[in-house]
């Protein structure tokens, strides 16, 4: 009886805590010079090869997308490219690309270890192509891969 | 005799060598067998952020648990040698008591939506709002090593609404 008054009256709280309180909404800022945001943000697994590090997106001031790896470590190998691959799910970035994965090509790796900066073409749709590729070009193989997502 | 046979077998050599060596150098082509022992350390700067801003430190995207969650929570270093977690493109449910709270990722507790036993967490602060980008002062001595996942939690029903793992950005 006791326990079921008890229960009765958290329920009531309950309701009325839920029911009086709307959405608050929060706006703190951070102190940013606002020149270059960073828009997106993954970090790498590895496919064929052990890749690991972080893929970023910045957005400058002017609209120019930049990616930028950090922390990389991927094996060195021959003809490797930083791709961004129309990808959403784990099926297409698998070990070997399909011929069909559409893909926007960055350059050649500029190193396999190490930060690194790749400029992304102006109308590239980033809501399109979401994972970058460390891209053996030569085997079709993709070393590792980070899915971005919004920072 | 002995010089024909000789003859014979250096022409043999020589057909040898002329089909091997162009395979030999192709294969060495393709696969530049040589590169895994030789790394290639690139150093590009990060020009275009200014080092007075605050550097990210640790991020990782929100997951809901006892309600809806979403959003990045990502801890900065700021210029002053502060550290703070931020959370942005931030939702979840609006409730009683709900804190934000760092515990650590591997705790078990994580894997309920209701905690029964004591959770080992860092307070950081009553939840400002839920919905927008808010921030919250990390204290000055925290392991973040150990405490690597914040928290959205409702402390009055032990309820964890959302989780972010957070790592090394």
């Amino acid at each position: 009886m006791v326990r079921n008054i008890k229960t009765a009256l958290a329920l009531v709280a309950l309701t009325f805590t839920f029911a009086l309180q709307e959405s608050v909404y929060a706006q703190d800022s951070m102190k940013h010079e606002d020149k270059t945001k960073r828009i997106e943000t993954g970090s790498f697994h590895g496919k064929v090869h052990k890749t690991s590090g972080r893929a970023t997106v910045y957005q400058e001031a002017d609209g120019k997308l930049v990616l930028r790896l950090t922390n990389l470590k991927t094996s060195n190998g021959p003809d490797v490219h930083v791709i961004l691959i129309a990808a959403k799910d784990a099926e297409d970035d698998a070990n070997f690309l399909k011929s069909s994965t559409e893909r926007v090509e960055l350059g050649t790796l500029k190193g396999n270890e190490g930060d690194q900066n790749y400029e992304i073409p102006s109308d590239t749709d980033l809501s399109k192509f979401q994972t970058v590729s460390i891209y053996c070009e030569r085997f079709n193989a993709n070393f590792g891969a980070a899915p971005l997502e919004k920072f | 005799m002995d010089t024909r046979i000789g003859f014979r077998l250096s022409h043999r050599k020589w057909i040898l060598a002329a089909i091997g060596l162009p395979i030999l150098v192709s294969a060495w082509w393709a696969f530049r067998p040589e590169k895994l022992w030789i790394n290639q350390k690139v150093n590009d700067p990060a020009p275009f952020v200014s080092s007075t801003d605050p550097q990210p430190l640790y991020t990782g995207r929100l997951e809901g648990k006892a309600h809806q969650t979403s959003g990045r929570a990502t801890i900065y270093r700021t210029s002053d040698g502060g550290q703070t977690l931020r959370l942005t493109d931030f939702t979840t449910s609006n409730g009683p008591d709900v804190h934000v709270v760092l515990v650590q990722a591997d705790d078990a507790n994580l894997t309920k939506e209701i905690v029964t036993d004591q959770l080992d967490r860092v307070e950081l602060g009553q939840l400002k709002g839920n919905q927008g980008d808010q921030n919250y002062d990390l204290p000055a001595f925290i392991d973040l090593q150990k405490y690597n996942a914040a928290v959205i939690y409702c402390e009055w029903f032990h309820a964890i609404f959302g989780v972010a793992r957070l790592e090394k950005f």
